[in-house]
């Protein structure tokens, strides 16, 4: 007998639609156990491993790490017994997609699934079958759950695979009394069957736990174990978790010897992937040079083309009097060594109280579920130019902090951008944007938004200018700044409210401090 | 907008390398220098007095040619040689800090800088007046000789280490006050070269910051040189009025004074800042004890002011002054991995006869701060190489905390220490402990099994004890 089974994107919450694939934990022809992990799928809101159905053999892998398939689609496919590969072949066929297709992922992997209908994954895939996983034990006994364990499970105060989870409901088990070992706590069905076990309940035979062949690896936290420089550095570059080797050097330190042991006891098998993309030949050409977009190069292309095309912008300006502004600066860096303002971090403050007030404005197009995302703090993103590109830097809840706390924040946010060490938190997200071409003379712009977001301030130069002020002709110093807005969340009188509002602030900057 | 992101102040070796890494970084950087690139360190410091102490060393070998087989009839020495070489070698690795700084792509700015505000730096050189404007200014301008009151420098007669490094000849006698290393190192090359060196110190005892003991075998051993010592004895006044020799009054710690004539004087009693002319009051600057204040990494209490080096307090030492040059940046920059400089293991080095290289704690200190000491010693006597180099004085001490193995400090009296010291400091910023060094396989002949004699001595496993 042999079947064959779809491994798949699972549905973890009622929100998710789809995953992306970030590793497969095993190998295309490995064994596994269910309940095994097999790999590790991320959703825009956990990450999380995808545990086995059943016993069975990875005959192949369809989705390579990096891909993002719906909720259902095919990452790899399973086997139980003898199977071809043209039983494999028409499996996949029957779910509806040519497997090459389905396979290409991203260019370097391309060539994998080409393999596929030469003879050689098959007899791989008989000869791991052949090996002691699909024989399932006769039925002798049932399962017995202690009384210890049994209740009900408070879903949303226990973190629980699925499996876990289902098993849970089925049995009566309250998840509350096992103890989970897998990452942060979370509790895996194996933990539950060991639960039931260790507490003299009983389980039937095909669910026994059963330890794997391969040695269990542990995900803890392993930073604070006693280790060589050395060990850690091996230990990390082999991806072994120092939880797992012994510590055999003085004073309990695991050193080098400890590190190498534990990765013969692994023994990851090394995957080659030979990535030969045929070179077009160059023609000679008029004078020009070609420069392959950077990454940043190609997500501003990419997230701005998007917004341009997806949002429909619309624009307003306005022009701001900064002489109480400019006031306000000269006093506050004149009298303080630790703090120097500019009128940029002024008018992130500015923008910030004008969100909190306005907070219609405050908020992220959800395109996916149709809905509007309104924030209670304003996360304030600055664009930064960069040889070669620009990145927004976020001042979060820039509505909360004070003035000089913005003004620090920003210098090393700006710094920071320049030298290449933002982490991903301190530019991902944010809830408005501010461009500031004012010190490049530019008088005034429009901005594109920065999606998800659905509005960005664009300022222009701050200079001196004749105005009319009660029938006279006066100088005063004046910003032109211009809001851009996303139709779809932000009408025209809404984006102007803003806009007035911004205006009282910087006009009485008084208010900003009360 | 500002013209470089990161602008410096000086290019000593705090200076040059908080550029170099800034630029690293891809932040734009420039450097602001007055005078020569490299500051004191490589045109009045470090290396040209480690040119002339070479100098000296062949003067001593030439007094003891006769222990391996050879005589010299009458050799000649111009002193006015030496110190060319000394220059030249000063030269040659300035023009060396120029092309590093270039290919780093960090701007040079000659001139002497004065910040004028906040992120504002003017430049002026000659009468021409340039302002910059960036982001972060590190200031990393140094220090200078310190003048003692009734003791003034005057390049002639009376020195400090300006003069020293050029004499025009070598002087008869040589009274020298202070027994830092500036003091130690010029006391040990002048005695060399010919001259009675009267070595004067105000403390109990000469290197004061160096662990007791150490200090006690150069005094020895440089009193068996011929080098008088006064400690606990300020040198009130010098005498200029005879223009045939000065006249130094010596006054001792219970108040008697002495009278001791001599050819020169060397002032060599520590250095001040260099925090005049700079803006630094307009700005509200905070000082500590005459050095700039900073925190941990270099950030004065001015917005986007950071110091670095001599300028930025003790001790003044030029790999001291780099290595804060570099955390300084990283930090600014959001360098994830950058450490804060634990002050208690800068190593020191003393370039004397015999040399001095310490590292961490004295066994004095150590015991104040109450631990429980594993004091191991090894006397270079009885190590191979150093008898067979007819070098053999001195000794190598180990302090470990019985508690937990780990390494407190390290002293080392003897031939090429300095150049081993940092075996120490691997050990320690690796967070050695005694038993992992004790079976570290150290080479065989080399001065350096000497350390390890040290370290099992320190748990009373000495093989050659």
């Amino acid at each position: 007998m042999s079947s064959l089974f779809a491994i798949e994107v699972p549905k973890w919450g009622l929100s998710m639609e789809e995953g992306t694939l970030s590793r497969w934990l095993i190998q295309e022809g490995d064994s596994f156990k269910a309940h095994q992990e097999l790999c590790e799928i991320e959703t825009s809101k956990i990450a999380n491993a995808l545990e086995a159905p059943s016993d069975g053999v990875l005959c192949r892998i369809i989705a390579q790490p990096g891909v993002t398939l719906p909720v259902g689609g095919l990452l790899g496919v399973g086997a139980q017994g003898e199977v071809s590969a043209a039983d494999i072949e028409a499996f996949i066929a029957s779910r509806g997609g040519a497997p090459s297709a389905a396979a290409t992922p991203a260019p370097s992997t391309a060539a994998a699934p080409v393999k596929a209908s030469a003879p050689e994954p098959q007899a791989k895939a008989s000869q791991a079958v052949a090996a002691p996983v699909a024989t399932p034990a006769p039925q002798s006994t049932a399962t017995q759950i202690p009384a210890t364990l049994q209740g009900q499970t408070d879903e949303t105060q226990v973190q629980a695979t699925p499996h876990a989870l289902r098993m849970a409901r089925e049995l009566g088990i309250d998840l509350a009394k096992v103890t989970g070992q897998g990452r942060n706590g979370r509790i895996s069905q194996k933990d539950v069957e060991q639960a039931i076990v260790a507490q003299g309940g009983r389980l039937a035979a095909p669910q026994l736990a059963t330890p794997n062949r391969q040695p269990l690896r542990s995900t803890e936290d392993d930073s604070r174990l006693e280790a060589t420089p050395l060990a850690r550095r091996l230990a990390k570059q082999w991806g072994i978790n120092l939880h797992d080797c012994r510590a055999t050097g003085a004073r309990g330190r695991i050193c080098q010897a400890d590190v190498e042991a534990a990765q013969r006891t692994y023994q990851p098998a090394t995957s080659t992937v030979a990535a030969a993309t045929a070179q077009p030949t160059a023609i000679p050409q008029a004078d020009f040079e070609v420069q392959p977009l950077s990454g940043m190069r190609r997500a501003i292309a990419q997230r701005l083309q998007e917004s341009k095309r997806n949002a429909p912008h619309y624009r307003l300006s306005l022009d701001l009097d900064l002489e109480n502004l400019m006031a306000l600066r000269q006093e506050i860096n004149a009298s303080i060594p630790q703090v120097k303002v500019s009128i940029n971090d002024l008018l992130i403050k500015a923008c910030a109280q004008a969100l909190i007030r306005v907070p219609e404005v405050n908020v992220q197009y959800d395109e996916a579920s149709q809905s509007i995302r309104r924030y209670s703090d304003a996360d304030i993103s600055v664009a930064v130019a960069l040889p070669g590109g620009l990145i927004t830097p976020i001042v979060r809840a820039a509505n909360q902090k004070s003035i000089a706390q913005i003004s620090t924040e920003m210098h090393h946010l700006a710094t920071k951008a320049k030298a290449g060490t933002l982490k991903p938190e301190e530019f991902q997200g944010g809830t408005f944007s501010i461009s500031n071409l004012g010190m490049l003379g530019i008088r005034q712009f429009d901005a594109i938004i920065n999606p998800p977001q659905a509005a960005i301030l664009a300022i222009g130069s701050s200079e001196q200018r004749v105005v009319a002020l009660d029938g006279q002709m006066v100088i005063r110093q004046q910003v032109t700044v211009s809001l851009s807005c996303d139709h779809r969340v932000i009408d025209g009188a809404l984006g102007a409210t803003f806009l007035r509002e911004l205006k009282r602030l910087v006009q009485t900057p008084v208010l900003m401090l009360v | 907008m500002n013209d470089y992101d990161v602008l410096v102040i000086g290019s000593g070796p705090g200076g040059y390398v908080a550029a170099i890494r800034a630029a690293q970084l891809g932040l734009k950087t420039a450097v602001v220098e007055k005078q020569h690139l490299g500051g004191i360190c490589l045109n009045w410091g470090c290396i040209p007095t480690k040119a002339l102490l070479k100098g000296a060393e062949i003067a001593h070998t030439l007094t003891h040619l006769d222990q391996f087989g050879f005589s010299v009839e009458n050799p000649q020495f111009k002193v006015e040689r030496l110190v060319q070489h000394s220059r030249d070698v000063s030269a040659k690795l300035t023009g060396g800090i120029a092309y590093l700084l270039n290919k780093n792509g960090v701007e040079v700015i000659r001139g002497r800088a004065r910040v004028l505000d906040k992120g504002v730096v003017s430049v002026l050189e000659e009468e021409t007046e340039s302002v910059f404007k960036a982001a972060h200014i590190i200031l990393a301008t140094g220090a200078r000789p310190r003048n003692l009151p009734g003791v003034q420098a005057d390049g002639q007669r009376i020195w400090n280490y300006f003069d020293a490094l050029v004499p025009k000849a070598v002087p008869s006698s040589l009274l020298v006050i202070g027994s830092g290393a500036i003091g130690m190192e010029f006391t040990s090359l002048y005695q060399d070269l010919g001259s009675q060196v009267t070595l004067v110190e105000l403390n109990n005892r000469i290197m004061p910051v160096e662990d007791a003991e150490v200090a006690a075998l150069v005094h020895k051993s440089f009193e068996r040189r011929g080098i008088q010592i006064h400690t606990q004895t300020a040198v009130t006044a010098v005498d200029t009025q005879n223009p045939q020799h000065l006249v130094c009054t010596l006054r001792q710690a219970n108040g008697q004074e002495t009278q001791v004539s001599v050819d020169r004087v060397l002032i060599a009693a520590g250095v001040q800042p260099n925090i005049e002319d700079l803006g630094l009051e307009a700005l509200g600057v905070e000082l500590e004890t005459g050095f700039i204040k900073t925190d941990a990494w270099g950030q004065t209490n001015v917005f986007g002011l950071y110091a670095i080096g001599d300028v930025a307090g003790a001790p003044c030492l030029a790999h001291k002054a780099s290595h804060e040059g570099v955390l300084c940046v990283e930090k600014l920059a959001g360098v994830d991995s950058a450490h804060a400089l634990d002050y208690d293991y800068i190593p020191g080095c003393t370039y004397t006869r015999p040399q001095v290289a310490s590292l961490g704690l004295t066994e004095e200190q150590a015991l104040a701060r109450g631990y429980q000491v594993k004091v191991g010693r090894f006397q270079y006597q009885a190590n191979g190489k150093a008898l067979a180099m007819g070098d053999s004085e001195g000794f190598v001490k180990t302090l470990f905390d019985a508690a937990t193995g780990a390494l407190l400090g390290a002293h080392m009296v003897g031939p090429e220490v300095t150049e081993q010291i940092q075996g120490f400091g691997i050990a320690h910023t690796l967070e050695a402990t005694d038993e992992f060094l004790q079976q570290v396989v150290f080479a065989h002949p080399t001065l350096s099994e000497a350390m390890h004699e040290a370290i099992l001595a320190s748990s009373g496993r000495a093989l050659h004890h």
